[in-house]
């Protein structure tokens, strides 16, 4: 998507040009695509070539019955792993945007602070972070204690295994990719807006829904995706906090591309992951109607 | 048992399994690094390789088979060096034998060199470069320790006469489990499908260990059963997977849960177990009656070798019993090299990891075809993760 924007933002300056020939030199002609050149050649070896190369490779051997095969195969972790990344995404949207919202609007002084507070964690690698929840969630461990003696867990019961254990660690691993965007879309929100409302005797409520939610949409939107897609490809939270029972797509991937004969099929999984993840966003950006944010 | 081994040599060996098996993380490397081309990063490799200028050799082996955390202050290579006047460039960088296929094999394949006059695989993927011809004959005159390679690993049916390639380490696939929560000791390699241990069992995501110690439980014998024994065994994980008899299949990671005391039995390697023991007293070690499982990685000349002469002069130094002994004690994997023991200490001679009990017996996975290997590996994938 990034890679087709670039050319028709390129375009903009030789189209004046075209229209107003009297002195545009060579020098700034230019200046745009050098700008993007470094950017663009690094997509292009980076992202373009190995894509190009994972598609071929997704042909070889089946053809495209690698893409059944690969479907009919995996049906369950595919559906689980959508599932999974669904709940922590409306999970980190339900945690994530009073957050925000307390924090671009009653944060004052404090809203340095509060926002070092929600990324302070990502100062440690992220499979540390979710290591120590291990230790945690351990049957052995706090948490568990605590939950059998309210009654809540029986004794024979554990968290570590199970699908609420690799959500939660989902949610959390990615709420500050939620919780960044909104805070930016509501922090820069005219708040005489809501004064405006209040003058036409629209209730808070009523202002919320109409300005508040409208305006930090694209922010909601932007969460949204970067929470969703790291989440569906993820292959780290199950593989330490799941069981055989939670496995992703991204762990089928991960455990057994070094299997050649695994190959061609496991590159059809990740180019149907990705596909999948295409479609899925799409019909997001539909549902939410706001154009200029897609 | 191993309780008599000093902490440090413990600890020291059991970072070796973890180090060597895949870890996350390195998938994504092999990912990326297969995307970008195979060739490129082999370029990469081999271009930094700088040998001991043209009487050096090049060494590419696992993580912790050399004394040592730096290779530099290996008394073997040392030694070597002093008494033969050939330097050698060390590198612990085989971390596993599918990201190294991925990043070597296409290069062999155009019968290139890939900077390395020596590397050590694991017997199944040994013997795919050899049936290739990815690897030269080793030199009998230059290495004329090769005769003493302990008798049961001198005569493989995929290297006869172990022409292209010998043992470098050998390790063990058993049981470990915590004595307290199990109610006593176990023996049964079959306590595994247990209904008593439901969901406190973690089995290995390596197909080779698993299914053969299940295959030990069902009487069938992993160096000869045939491909319907093997996925019999497969069909058996299968239906103690679908009634939650397994909390989890593991990679390396099955340590973690292991420690907390969360698994109460773990199929396990013995290195692992080395370390574990050293925090926790209270964790077992058994070769189970029926047997345990046992695999070689072995070290071979690939095509392209520059120096294989200094290739195979080091591997005549290592195969010396008087070298050998102090080394493998200090790696704290069964020796491949008949007599090292008697150059061992007392106490490396009691660790049942460098100097197993004759019985029970341990056995190595037979080295079957790629086709079968496919058709076991996807029924063994299908059963343990789909």
């Amino acid at each position: 998507m990034t890679v087709a924007a670039v050319p028709s933002r390129v375009r903009r300056p030789r189209r004046e040009r075209d229209g107003d020939d009297t002195g545009v030199s060579a020098r700034q002609w230019f200046t745009p695509w050098l700008l993007i050149a470094p950017g663009g050649l690094w997509l292009l070896i980076f992202f373009i070539l190995p894509l190009f190369s994972l598609g071929r490779l997704s042909l070889e051997d089946g053809g495209l019955s690698n893409y059944s095969t690969v479907i009919s195969d995996n049906s369950t972790v595919i559906i689980r792993t959508f599932v999974y990344a669904t709940i922590s995404t409306v999970a980190a949207i339900v945690i994530g945007y009073p957050l925000a919202y307390v924090i671009a609007t009653k944060g004052g002084k404090y809203k340095n602070f509060l926002l070092a507070l929600v990324i302070l964690p990502f100062f440690v690698t992220y499979l540390v972070r979710t290591l120590s929840w291990k230790i945690l969630l351990f049957d052995g461990g706090p948490v568990v204690a605590i939950l059998q003696s309210l009654g809540i867990l029986n004794d024979n019961q554990s968290i570590l295994g199970s699908p609420f254990a690799v959500v939660s660690a989902l949610t959390y691993n990615f709420l500050p990719f939620m919780v960044l965007p909104i805070y930016v879309s509501l922090e820069k929100m005219d708040r005489r807006l809501l004064d405006a409302a209040a003058d036409l005797y629209s209730s808070p409520a009523r202002a919320f829904r109409k300005i508040t939610l409208r305006l930090s949409l694209p922010g909601l939107f932007a969460g949204t995706l970067l929470t969703f897609i790291p989440a569906a490809g993820d292959f780290v939270n199950s593989e330490l906090l799941g069981s055989d029972r939670t496995v992703m797509i991204g762990q089928i991937i991960e455990k057994n591309f070094g299997k050649e004969f695994f190959r061609p099929e496991l590159s059809a999984l990740s180019f149907m992951l990705m596909a999948m993840i295409l479609v899925g966003v799409i019909v997001y950006a539909r549902l939410l109607g706001t154009e200029e944010i897609a | 048992m191993s309780n008599s081994i000093d902490p440090e040599i413990l600890e020291a060996m059991a970072q070796h399994r973890t180090s060597r098996r895949r870890f996350l993380g390195m998938g994504g490397l092999a990912l990326g690094g297969l995307a970008v081309g195979p060739t490129l990063l082999a370029a990469c490799s081999s271009g930094s390789s700088s040998s001991g200028g043209s009487n050096g050799i090049t060494v590419l082996n696992w993580p912790l088979y050399i004394e040592g955390d730096e290779p530099s202050t290996s008394a073997t290579l040392k030694g070597f060096t002093d008494s033969t006047g050939i330097k050698v460039n060390y590198k612990n960088s085989i971390d596993g034998n599918e990201s190294f296929n991925t990043k070597y094999q296409a290069t062999l394949e155009k019968g290139k060199g890939i900077g390395a006059d020596l590397i050590v695989l694991t017997s199944w993927n040994a013997a795919a470069y050899i049936a290739d011809n990815l690897v030269e004959p080793l030199d009998a005159t230059t290495f004329p320790n090769k005769k003493n390679v302990i008798s049961r690993l001198a005569n493989p049916s995929w290297d006869p006469g172990r022409a292209k390639s010998i043992p470098w380490a050998i390790g063990q696939t058993g049981l470990a489990y915590w004595p307290d929560k199990v109610g006593g000791k176990i023996t049964d390699v079959n306590a595994i499908f247990d209904p008593k241990f439901k969901g406190k069992v973690t089995i290995l995501e390596e197909m080779r260990d698993t299914v053969g110690l299940t295959m030990l439980g069902m009487g069938t014998n992993p160096t000869t059963g045939t491909t319907t024994q093997m996925l019999a065994a497969v069909d058996k994980i299968k239906k103690a997977r679908e009634a939650d008899q397994f909390k989890k299949v593991t990679g390396n990671d099955y340590t973690e849960d292991l420690a907390l005391g969360d698994t109460w039995i773990a199929v396990a390697w013995s290195g692992d177990i080395a370390q574990l023991q050293a925090d926790n007293p209270g964790l077992e070690w058994v070769i189970p009656s029926q047997g345990g499982m046992l695999w070689v990685d072995n070290a071979m000349i690939p095509v392209g070798a520059k120096n294989p002469e200094g290739a195979n002069k080091l591997l005549n130094y290592v195969y010396d019993p008087a070298v050998a002994g102090p080394l493998y004690e200090s790696i704290l994997y069964i020796p491949p090299v008949a007599g090292a023991e008697k150059y061992m200490t007392a106490t490396a001679q009691a660790s049942p990891f460098i100097v197993p009990p004759a019985t029970p017996p341990l056995y190595e996975f037979d080295v079957i075809s790629p086709d079968v290997a496919e058709e076991v590996e996807r029924a063994f994938v299908a059963a343990t993760e789909q």
